[in-house]
């Protein structure tokens, strides 16, 4: 077993040309040679992606609202797999050699054929990128990196004259098109999207960017441009497009980047328990973070004393693995760093697949752990084994969460004094199989930093409507949050396509979709049933162990 | 040079306009400006400003090209962007304090670009016009100058100018607020406007707008033009411009006095004799300095009343044996038409008068002639009418509701009715800014709306309760708009709809109402 003291190369082919220049924080300690059966240490930029993330690729089609329908949301089933994509993966299968692969890859997913001259390229209705202060591009979400030179040295050119005139540019508003800017130093990030999306989401979005890549290479990559502003920081990067892209298209499904808050799987409260109980166990033998999850939903997790973990850096701790093929096939011991517990030093992580789904990551501090989270892990896995969790999480899996279906209304509205208008009104609706014309909600829990989001059910049935849905969300958020650190009491907003309603408290935010034709009386005591709905499951849908972050 | 360094010079706020069909040789760049507020602005840092416009401008299209930039906010300035006229552009730099008083929507700044664009219009015609009849750009700047510091004296409050902020989110620029009239009333008037149609010589048709105070009671014209007409005349004609130097805009600088704006703005105009000179040294080398005779109607104290009861302009108010008052010349955008502009006033009523010039063959001479006519025929229905509407006027509080605190507005008609300003100064700033906060969404979607589906127009209700327990309400429907405050309401969401349907039944004929 080799440890290497350089940065921890970004694919297989950096591993021997490690620049030699950076200086980083911690030293990565990596546990070399894919040959080692036990400790296959990679870090998933072999050339091949996870079935359910590369699968859908970037394609895009016109008449559709977004570029990253080709993503499938977990919860959805089946994957793509044909046609354009089906035949780059043959390509990329063809190829032995794990750097070319990942060059393939990288050049089919990214559109590299196009560049800013490309109408095609214009066209796209969402760009990130990312480029240093002296206006070298480090990662642009389309089109290849290098053609893009140009056009990076022109956004550079819009930040550094604001600069220079003492101000900072935030926004660029033109037509449905939003320009979003957000500086980090010598790290510049850019947004340029015609999404419906309010501006302060893309800059938290651009925020998430900003910590991935932090969660990939620590914050100490500002000293390489404080010795030499022409960094090229490109290669640090290599083979990381996935980890990036499948970010992005988290944008697009998935409520925790504007909610700030994990969602768990729901299991019987004991079952929990007893996953809880023996993370705690090992926790207490050295381990900063211990986490199980089932893609992005956390089962449970323990954490060391004082040490509480960021619902923001679960988010990118879960989207690294989950965009990266290789940790779901060898157990994996990698340095990560968790940008808001530390964004200055690297953690080492511990990940190991049960099975497609649920893994486990233990975090430490020590470089050297590994032997001692593997046996961890091992006991883990038996106590969850015997117990039966790892069974309940298949049935869970296949049962779904909360269905809007299942709210249980019929008692109390007929005892809840509700009048014969709104009994017409709710069986009329009733004849659409969803109670009270409602059609989705979050619950989101203040206290425990966690929500629920009901099962989507028709008409919310295709990756559009739910993407149409979340982007509705998004500015429900956006309008109630946006005074300060207060926000808005009640929201009810009634459009073309939806009844929204928003309820915040000091102890929960309810978001509620309902059908645009829904009664405004029905609609407000829906929602008193879904959080009474919700606080009577709580046990099995909220992890109630953890202790509240302290942020 | 850049943002920062003209911050020192000026007011927080900078106005520009500049065409980007000018000065495209290295070398030329001056030549592309038309306008700079403040004039004594160094043309280093004019050129920086206008050369970030540009730059973002060329950006912009290359994602969108139909609808360049509107605004760059950054962190302590928000520029505004409004294509006047093609290659045409106007930017309003407005400077962002830290005593959180500088919140505003960039829609409202917006409309200030837009109003002050339809005016110059309207007296002088498009700027490329005037571009292409004097190549050199001297004669639009200097117009330009004129009338835009004239118009920029209505926002100074002391020395400072203040752009409109969240505090004016219940008034909306450029809509013309109308007085409510019993059928009786309506019939006076219209026999009125009839009389006045008629004192045109020949077959030709005079138009006429009639205010009572502040508001309009009747219009012959399209809506634009009435729009146009009604803000020249609440600026500047009707008694309570006449009588007060005070800004006609904002309640909130009601009553201030402003007796060195004058003095400001003779100051100024020196300035841009200099500044022309030097420009056209710059940019124009041997190019002559013509000097021009520039028409200022929005000069404040330029109109007065006469004994006639006739309002007129560029004569002294003691008027000269033997003198004839000139009658300014408008465009109407309707008809493409040039009209004199013929003002009347009998105590609070205005009648605003458009003659057209080519039915006038003998120039001001027809116009004195039509003035006596106009007399002749109509003093008498004139008083009568101003007789009745002053005794249904109900006063500066009229069109309070009580309980509320709203704006209507009619975007067919380009019409608005408001709460009155001193009702809105009672609410408090948390729920101006949820408001002001609210209004800027419903904008944004509606403009996005407007774009995707001109044909389609998209219905919205918006109903918050804000933190401060304040019910803050938008609805959008069929073209109609209508945003309200409810303090001190009781918490239900149903209460606050009850509200807003009681108000619609009672005060915009059901049009906000479900049924």
């Amino acid at each position: 077993m080799d440890y290497d003291p350089g940065l921890p190369p970004r694919d297989h082919g950096d591993s021997n040309d490690p620049n030699p220049s950076f200086d980083h924080g911690p030293v990565a300690a990596e546990i070399e040679g894919s040959s080692n059966a036990e400790a296959n240490h990679q870090r998933g930029r072999n050339g091949r992606a996870p079935s359910d993330l590369c699968s859908g690729g970037e394609i895009e089609t016109e008449e559709e609202e977004e570029e990253e329908e080709g993503f499938r949301s977990p919860g959805n089933s089946g994957y793509y797999g044909e046609g354009e994509i089906s035949s780059a993966l043959a390509r990329i299968e063809e190829v032995d050699d794990g750097r070319n692969s990942a060059e393939i890859w990288a050049r089919w997913k990214h559109h590299s054929n196009e560049d800013d001259a490309s109408a095609s390229w214009r066209k796209r209705k969402k760009h990130f990128f990312i480029l240093s202060h002296s206006g070298k591009p480090i990662y642009s979400r389309y089109g290849d990196e290098h053609k893009l030179a140009g056009f990076s040295a022109t956004l550079q050119a819009i930040i550094s004259v604001v600069e220079i005139s003492g101000d900072h540019v935030k926004l660029i508003r033109a037509g449905n098109h939003q320009v979003v800017f957000l500086v980090k130093g010598p790290i510049y990030l850019v947004c340029i999207s015609c999404t419906k999306e309010p501006c302060e989401e893309l800059m938290g979005q651009l925020e998430l960017i900003y910590g991935q890549m932090l969660l990939i290479l620590t914050k100490s990559i500002d000293r390489c441009f404080e010795k030499n502003p022409n960094y090229d920081m490109t290669p640090l990067l290599a083979g990381t497009d996935l980890v990036f892209s499948s970010l992005v298209h988290a944008f697009s499904w998935n409520p925790s980047i504007f909610l700030h808050a994990y969602t768990c799987l729901p299991l019987p409260y004991a079952t929990r328990q007893a996953a809880s109980a023996i993370l705690q166990d090992v926790a207490d033998s050295g381990i900063l973070f211990a986490v199980l999850m089932c893609k992005h939903k956390v089962i449970s997790l323990v954490g060391a004393q004082d040490a509480s973990l960021h619902p923001d850096d679960m988010l990118l701790l879960a989207n690294f693995i989950l965009s990266s093929e290789s940790f779901r096939t060898t157990e994996t011991f990698s340095p990560i760093c968790l940008p808001r517990y530390n964004p200055m030093a690297f953690l080492y992580a511990y990940i190991h697949f049960f099975d497609v789904d649920t893994y486990l990551t233990l975090l430490t501090t020590s470089s050297e752990a590994f032997y001692h989270l593997k046996d961890c892990r091992i006991r883990i896995e038996n106590v969850l084994s015997k117990s039966k969790v790892l069974i309940e999480i298949q049935r869970s899996i296949l049962e779904g969460g909360l269905f809007v279906e299942d709210l249980p209304f019929g008692v109390s509205l007929q005892s809840g004094g509700v009048d014969a208008k709104m009994s017409e009104s709710l069986s009329s609706f009733m004849g659409l199989g969803v109670p009270g014309g409602l059609w989705h909600f979050i619950y989101k829990s203040i206290y425990l930093d966690q929500y629920v989001s009901s099962e989507f059910s028709p008409p919310v049935s295709n990756s559009n409507q739910q993407k149409r849905l979340l982007r509705a969300y998004q500015r429900l958020y956006a309008s109630m949050h946006d005074i300060g650190n207060s926000s808005h009491k009640t929201q009810f907003r009634r459009d073309n396509d939806y009844v929204l309603l928003c309820w915040i408290t000091p102890d929960f935010e309810l978001y509620a979709a309902f059908d645009p034709l829904a009664d405004k009386v029905l609609a407000v005591d829906i929602c008193n049933k879904v959080c009474q709905w919700v606080r009577d499951l709580e046990n099995e849908i909220f992890f109630l162990g953890a202790s509240p972050f302290s942020w | 040079m850049g943002l920062s360094s003209t911050t020192t010079v000026n007011d927080g706020i900078q106005l520009c306009i500049f065409d980007l069909r000018r000065g495209q040789q290295e070398g030329q760049e001056l030549d592309k400006i038309l306008f700079f507020f403040p004039a004594e602005c160094p043309f280093s840092v004019q050129l920086s400003v206008i050369g970030l416009c540009e730059g973002i401008i060329t950006f912009t299209r290359i994602f969108s090209p139909e609808t360049a930039c509107e605004v760059i906010e950054a962190e302590k300035h928000s520029h505004v962007f409004y294509q006047a006229e093609p290659d045409i552009w106007m930017v309003l730099v407005v400077e962002k304090n830290k005593d959180n008083e500088s919140i505003w929507r960039c829609d409202s700044l917006q409309s200030i670009l837009k109003e002050v664009h339809s005016l110059f219009k309207m007296f002088h015609g498009p700027l490329r016009a005037l571009l292409d009849k004097q190549p050199s750009g001297e004669l639009t700047r200097s117009h330009l100058y004129s009338f835009i510091t004239d118009y920029l004296t209505d926002f100074h409050v002391g020395k400072k100018i203040q752009m409109p902020s969240f505090r004016d989110c219940l008034r909306e620029r450029g809509s013309v607020q109308m007085l409510t009239i019993s059928r009786e009333v309506a019939l006076e008037v219209q026999s009125l406007i009839t009389v006045i149609g008629s004192s045109c010589v020949g077959n030709t048709a005079c138009n006429s707008l009639v205010l009572f105070q502040d508001l309009l009671v009747s219009t012959t014209l399209s809506p634009d033009d009435t729009a146009n007409l009604f803000t020249y005349a609440v600026l500047r004609l009707t008694p309570h411009a006449l009588s007060s130097n005070t800004n006609s805009w904002s309640y909130l600088r009601r009553g201030t006095s402003s007796p060195n704006i004058a003095a400001a703005s003779t100051v100024t105009n020196a300035g841009a004799a200099e500044e022309n000179q030097n420009r056209s040294r710059d940019t124009s080398p041997g190019g002559q300095s013509q000097r021009y005779h520039i028409q200022r109607p929005l000069q404040r104290d330029k109109w007065c009343k006469g004994k006639d009861g006739f309002v007129v302009t560029d004569v002294p108010c003691a008027e000269v044996g033997g003198f004839i008052p000139l009658a300014p010349i408008v465009w109407l955008q309707q008809t493409e038409e040039r009209m004199y502009l013929c003002v009347y006033q009998h105590k609070n009523l205005t009648i605003v008068l458009l003659i057209p010039v080519s039915s006038l063959i003998n120039g001001e001479q027809g116009v004195a002639l039509l003035k006596k006519q106009l007399l002749e025929n109509a003093s008498e229905k004139i008083v009568t009418v101003e007789q009745k509407l002053s005794r249904s006027w109900g006063g500066e509080n009229a069109y309070h509701v009580s309980g509320y605190r709203y704006l209507f507005v009619d975007r067919d008609r380009n019409v608005s009715r408001a709460s009155p300003p001193g009702k809105v100064t009672t609410l408090t700033k948390d729920s101006l800014l949820a408001l002001n906060r609210l209004r800027e969404e419903v904008d944004l979607e509606k403009s996005r709306a407007k774009r995707d589906d001109p044909d389609h127009e998209k219905d919205s209700e918006v109903c918050i309760r804000a933190k401060n327990n304040a019910w803050v309400i938008a609805k959008i429907t069929g073209g109609r708009e209508l945003y309200m405050v409810l303090e001190k309401a009781s918490e239900t969401l149903l209460y606050a709809s009850d509200a807003l349907e009681k108000f619609s039944n009672r005060y915009c004929d059901g049009a906000f109402s479900l049924d």
